[in-house]
């Protein structure tokens, strides 16, 4: 099937390659915009969605880095658990519509976005200028059972210590988000 | 194949978009997605160069996994923060809440 369906695509003079590519470059362009939407949109609700969307888009970026299990994490616990977490929150509070004049909004945000165009240039200079090593074959990816081995042998301490954080985000988010006794 | 440093400057862009997020927003809940996007620009750095290290191992993506609990976590309990103080105050925009302000 799968090797039927490159054959037809060569076919019409598209190699495999050069799908994987351009999809990637597709998805990435897909996510950076609806990171842009999650910082400009008015809307926190909308924001909330283009948030979920770009989310998904960084679950595939995943899959092109062989990394399958991160992918399913990040759909399962970023879109699944965290998105919901957020929609209730914007729903239980008011302020939907982050409008409304306040001073020095327009040189705030000039100022901002000289500040954050800045530290992206600076990064991509940086990424640019440094001779990456070539890239590696496909077989050198990561299998789930070197990442389960890995995570209870090597990390078994962190992995502790992280069920105790999770632990206490619980407990503090009880006590903290209770209703007070009238 | 991709090369790395465009899966790099993939980070670096949803980096600095969050920064600014994080800058510009007013309102508590559009500043904590604004977080969230600038840690899953990490994980996208940290697997990205575990996978073109030369001699892969799990450690880059062990860590991502770590830093998606802590997100889940400091999620839940930043959210929580902002239900208590809209309780209080009646408000999120972070420019009126001042009580702590002398």
């Amino acid at each position: 099937m799968m090797n039927g369906l490159i054959q037809l695509l060569n076919n019409y003079g598209l190699s495999y390659d050069i799908i994987i590519k351009a999809s990637f470059y597709l998805i990435a362009g897909l996510t950076v915009l609806f990171a842009l939407f999650v910082v400009l949109s008015r809307n926190i609700f909308h924001a909330a969605v283009y948030l979920a969307m770009g989310l998904l888009g960084i679950a595939s970026v995943y899959l092109y880095l062989d990394a399958e299990f991160l992918a399913v994490v990040q759909v399962l616990i970023y879109v699944g658990a965290i998105m919901t977490l957020f929609i209730f929150t914007v729903m239980l509070t008011s302020d939907i519509i982050d409008t409304g004049p306040i001073s020095g909004m327009f040189s705030r945000i000039s100022v901002s976005a000289l500040a954050s165009l800045a530290i992206f240039f600076i990064l991509t200079k940086v990424i640019t200028m440094t001779a990456w090593k070539a890239v590696l074959p496909a077989e050198a990816a990561v299998s789930l059972s070197q990442l389960g081995k890995s995570l209870m042998l090597q990390y078994a301490l962190p992995f502790e210590v992280i069920s105790l954080i999770s632990l206490a985000a619980l407990i503090g988010a009880i006590v903290i988000g209770k209703a007070e006794k009238k | 194949m991709i090369p790395q440093s465009h899966f790099l400057l993939l980070g670096a862009a949803l980096f600095s978009i969050g920064i600014f997020g994080v800058f510009t927003r007013r309102n508590a809940i559009g500043i904590l997605m604004s977080i969230e996007l600038i840690l899953n620009a990490a994980n996208i750095n940290l697997i990205t160069f575990s996978k073109f290290s030369a001699d892969p191992d799990a450690s880059g993506q062990i860590f991502a996994l770590f830093v998606i609990a802590i997100a889940a976590a400091s999620a839940v309990v930043g959210l929580c923060l902002v239900i208590s103080i809209y309780r209080t105050s009646k408000t999120i925009l972070v420019n009126k809440i001042n009580l702590m302000k002398w």
